[in-house]
């Protein structure tokens, strides 16, 4: 005890777009998947990086003694379970019945051991706990105990899949398979990017693949949002350059994504 | 024909040109909209100075400067509206209040009007029979803001003159000369204010019976046949009905302002309650005429008025009345200072509905104190239940017991940030500094401040009755008339409020030498010193700048800071409840700047949280921007209860935030949980503001656009378009983004 430490690249409390109620929700570092338009480019890298934005860099050339402007800010702590737990009790009494932790990132299953105990030390404190995990990775043991998954399907394409991910679905749809099988709540999400997997089809074949699941309670379409953008520019990365979906898109492929039908 | 929905809608338009139009005749105010109309062309009072300084005191020199105002203020009927009165002008632009003083009044006054009138100075006090230059020095040392000649922040017992009405005042005054003689003088003013507004009226009733003459439209004319009436029945009479009730509270309303622009609203809900229930028995009053009644009555001033909330025996008060109200002020949308009092035994679905008002209309209102919390705290004075339980929000921050207590809320100030400064320079003058050797010297010179605050405070009840006594509010009040004296004079509680300002500069400041210099070692104390004295502009400045607003903050969560700020916090509490007051009076601590954080700020040099010299400090017990990296509103409200002094009055948590989500995502249930569990952890005040990101920033670069956008500045609610650009920018720093 005590001793299991995750690699964290925040903790961000009051959100609200990473699951139900008011919760608080860590972002792990480190990610197997090289989605092109991710918005947290931060959590790709398993190591520590540094992100600079010069706009803030007050020119004092002592960048070797630590800077303090927020020109080159470092990502990437190391916490244990309990450390981070500590964080997340802050906000217990607004969390309630339907708001709680969320373990996110980066791919918070690849950080499998610090997960898990950190699932078992919310749960023991009676805090609600949601995982948003790619699914590329799978623990039964973790999936089953958490309160709510939310999963991402977010191209039906698999050629495309690897061309914008880096990876396979297939594996990621075995998953959700066996994730059904745990009878954990799962909520299923694509984020919508235009250009990538913004048709009709392909939202109607993940819907359709959803339908045939017994515990996805939600089919989410998330507009693609470049707040990013900033994070890639700090990181070096070249931009995404996505659009933005415009609404009239998003509300007509809501419409395809109905798992009632 | 002209449905309620029309004239609403045409008295919205009337509001919004008339903001514009004040605007340009007050120039920028970062003040309440106070209802006030614009004042029309010639508008001119020729004041009676009884001083040589070139001001007037007393019951003579009020009264008789009252009663030119008032007959100076041109009647002001929109045979739209249902009831009649608007205020223009007050009392203080003639005593040389600078603070105050809009654009058109300025052009009026002479240099000779001005003689020695500084900002921290006005008239307003008769200097030459009450002096208190020994005070001054300490005062300005340590950026006091004494309540010396301020308004009479109490609140008025409208059940006492909803039973007399204006022709019972003059009875009363009457009956009660009689049985006090000596007490002429007092009585005379009395009467002669009561006879000002009387007259105030007459120049209504001629004006409606004006416009009867040219009205043709038969549903306006109508309206104006029943104003007519509602105003013959309430110019001497006690109100009978609802709308009599309202017209009256109008009236009322109107003439305290212009006296010294105070006053402050009542349990709106429980008060005019009777009135309602009469009339709907009588089947003489519809529900969607009491809506269009409340809603005209909240147009005409954006008092602090209070709803819901539970009675002496923990029972619910919200009743269909509250229900109205909420509805009427969703009728209107415009600047508006309602207070939800929020208890476990109230409605939940009336606490809902609240809430959703603040996301359906995104104009500031309502905002929500803790009943529980603020009744415990007062209590702990010695005050009973049943007394406490009347205590009700009804102003910025403050509360007040009705027609009982003279509590100066929110006229006296400490800048605590400033005191640090002075505690600051002794501190450079030992050899070994230390955060809690600063500690020490900061406690030692907070005693000295509420020493000579304390010593103001007496200053000014001895006196009040002197310079200003409160004519107009007297007529509500408890023991006032019955005994011939001022308010100031024979008050059931003299709980008197006494704020510090700039928490958060305070402990963010303890908090970065701590982290920085004592546990890091990142700087060295000298350093400091140095950066600090040169206002982080000499060599290495800006890097040591750096490192101390970049160390964790009050409001982040466990930091250094926030522990400092419990700690201040408590010896701020220690320090003023030490203080001794004589002939029952006590003091009362609370956090709160008001919307003087520019000011307060200018008298404050480089802090050690960075803050350069000059700028503004930070808002009543609020943490400092960016606080926080993700800015959340659940971390500022814990931090916020943790700092509450405890003892009835309040450290407001000030929200302005963009929720992300919207009433129908479950946007209300979410700011339902955060006020609930604010006020669980022992929260008293909630002004809140939930704003449309975009819509604020676009209204910060052309406010011209968004002239009906209203804001929470502080406890008032403003219109966006009226704030000096160096107010709007403060707000938007204070916006928050996400639950």
């Amino acid at each position: 005890m005590g001793s299991v430490k995750a690699r964290i690249a925040d903790i961000q409390r009051a959100s609200i777009h990473d699951g139900p109620g008011i919760r608080t929700t860590v972002f792990f570092k480190g990610c197997p998947l090289r989605c092109a338009w991710c918005h947290n480019p931060e959590c790709i890298s398993f190591e520590k990086e540094t992100l600079y934005y010069p706009e803030k860099c007050i020119g004092c050339g002592k960048c070797s003694e630590g800077c303090f402007s927020g020109a080159r800010v470092v990502c990437g702590r190391d916490m244990t379970a309990e450390e981070i737990l500590e964080t997340v009790l802050l906000d217990r009494d607004y969390y309630a019945e339907e708001g709680g932790v969320t373990f996110s990132g980066g791919e918070p299953l690849a950080q499998r051991e610090a997960l898990g105990e950190l699932i078992r030390l919310a749960k023991r404190e009676g805090i609600g706990t949601a995982i948003e995990t790619s699914l590329i990775l799978f623990d039964e043991e973790i999936l089953g105990e958490a309160d709510l998954v939310m999963a991402d399907l977010k191209i039906w394409d698999e050629e495309r899949h690897r061309a914008y991910t880096g990876v396979s679905n297939r594996e990621i749809l075995s998953h959700f398979k066996l994730l059904d099988r745990l009878g954990t709540p799962v909520i299923a999400r694509t984020p919508v990017i235009p250009g990538v997997n913004d048709d009709r089809e392909n939202v109607e074949k993940t819907r359709d693949f959803l339908r045939s699941l017994r515990n996805v309670i939600r089919y989410e379409l998330l507009p693609y949002h470049p707040l990013g953008e900033d994070k890639r520019r700090a990181l070096g990365l070249p931009p995404a350059g996505f659009p933005v979906p415009d609404r009239g898109k998003m509300e007509e492929l809501r419409r395809y994504a109905d798992l009632r039908g | 024909m002209l449905t309620y929905e029309d004239r609403l809608k045409a008295l919205r338009e009337t509001k919004i040109r008339h903001t514009l139009e004040k605007r340009s005749q007050n120039g920028y105010t970062d003040l309440d909209d106070f209802g006030t109309v614009p004042l029309p062309p010639g508008y001119r009072v020729t004041p009676l100075y009884t001083s040589e300084n070139r001001s007037f005191y007393g019951l003579a020199g009020m009264s008789e400067n009252f009663a030119r105002v008032m007959d100076a203020h041109p009647p002001y009927v929109d045979p739209l509206e249902m009831l009649a009165g608007r205020w223009r002008d007050m009392l203080v632009n003639y005593r040389g209040d600078l603070h105050y003083f809009p654009a058109w009044r300025k052009k009026q006054v002479t240099e000779e009007d001005l003689a020695g009138v500084t900002v921290e100075w006005s008239k307003r006090w008769d200097e030459k029979r009450f002096p208190y230059d020994d005070l001054k020095p300490i005062q300005k040392l340590y950026n006091i803001q004494s309540g010396i000649d301020s308004d009479a922040h109490l609140a008025c017992d409208y059940t006492i003159g909803l039973a007399l009405g204006f022709g019972g005042f003059l009875e009363k005054i009457a009956h009660y000369r009689a049985l006090n003689p000596g007490r002429e003088a007092f009585y005379d003013a009395e009467e002669v204010c009561v006879r000002a507004i009387i007259r105030f009226i007459d120049r209504h009733i001629e004006e409606i019976q004006r416009l009867l003459e040219i009205e043709t439209r038969p549903e306006i004319r109508e309206n104006l046949e029943e104003m007519l009436k509602t105003n013959l029945a309430v110019r001497t009479g006690k109100p009978e009905t609802f709308r009599e009730a309202c017209q009256w509270v109008a009236y009322f309303n109107c003439a305290a302002r212009v006296y010294t622009r105070d006053g402050a609203g009542f349990q709106l809900d429980t008060v005019l309650l009777p009135y309602y229930e009469r009339d709907r028995e009588k089947g003489i009053l519809d529900d969607e005429t009491a809506r269009f009644l409340i809603a005209d009555l909240l147009l005409i001033d954006p008092h602090y008025y209070q709803i819901s909330g539970v009675d002496e025996n923990d029972r619910d008060l919200t009743n269909r009345l509250s229900w109205l109200i909420l509805e009427a002020a969703a009728a209107i949308d415009i600047s508006a200072n309602l207070t939800v009092r929020v208890h476990e035994n109230c409605d939940p679905a009336f606490l809902r509905e609240a809430v959703a008002c603040l996301f359906r209309y995104k104009n500031g209102w309502p905002r929500f104190c803790s009943d529980k919390n603020l009744l415990e705290g007062y209590m702990k004075n010695g005050v009973p239940k049943e007394i406490a339980r009347k205590r009700i929000a009804v102003g910025c921050h403050w509360m007040c017991v009705p027609g009982v207590e003279f509590p100066m809320n929110d006229t006296v100030k400490i800048n605590v940030a400033r005191v640090m400064e002075v505690a600051i320079g002794d501190l450079e003058k030992e050899k070994e500094p230390s955060t809690e050797k600063l500690f020490t010297l900061l406690g030692e010179h907070l005693r000295k401040a509420v020493e000579a605050t304390a010593a103001g405070i007496n200053l000014h009840i001895d006196h009040v009755a002197e310079v200003t006594p409160e004519l107009v509010m007297n007529l509500m009040m408890r023991n006032t008339l019955e005994k011939g004296l001022d308010i100031s004079q024979c008050a059931g509680l003299y709980t008197v409020g006494v704020d510090g300002a700039g928490l958060a500069v305070v402990a963010d400041s303890f908090g970065a030498l701590e982290t920085r210099v004592e546990k890091e070692g990142v700087l060295t104390w000298d350093r400091v010193f140095r950066a600090l004295r040169e206002n982080f502009e000499g060599e290495g400045g800006a890097r040591t700048r750096a490192i101390l607003a970049s160390a964790p903050k009050y409001c982040g969560g466990n930091t250094a800071s926030d522990r400092w700020a419990k700690r201040i916090t408590d010896l701020w509490v220690e320090t003023v409840r030490r203080q001794e007051m004589p002939a029952g009076r006590r003091l009362i601590p609370g956090w709160f700047s008001w919307a003087r954080t520019i000011e307060y700020g200018a008298a404050v040099g480089a802090t050690p949280n960075g803050r350069k010299a000059g700028e503004p400090i930070s808002h009543g017990a609020n943490p400092n921007p960016g606080f926080r990296r993700d800015g959340a509103p659940t971390a500022q409200s814990n931090g916020i209860a943790s700092v509450q002094c405890g003892w009835g009055n309040t450290a407001p948590l000030q929200l302005e935030f963009d929720p992300g989500v919207g009433l129908e995502e479950g946007g209300v249930e979410l700011v339902e949980r955060l006020i609930k569990t604010h006020f669980d952890r022992g929260g008293t005040l909630i002004n809140i503001n939930v704003l449309d990101k975009e819509k604020l920033f676009a209204a910060h670069q052309n406010p011209d656009l968004y002239p009906d956008l209203v804001v929470r500045v502080t406890g008032f609610t403003a219109y966006f378009a009226s704030l000096s650009p160096r107010f709007r920018q403060l707000v938007v720093d204070r916006f928050l983004e996400g639950v």
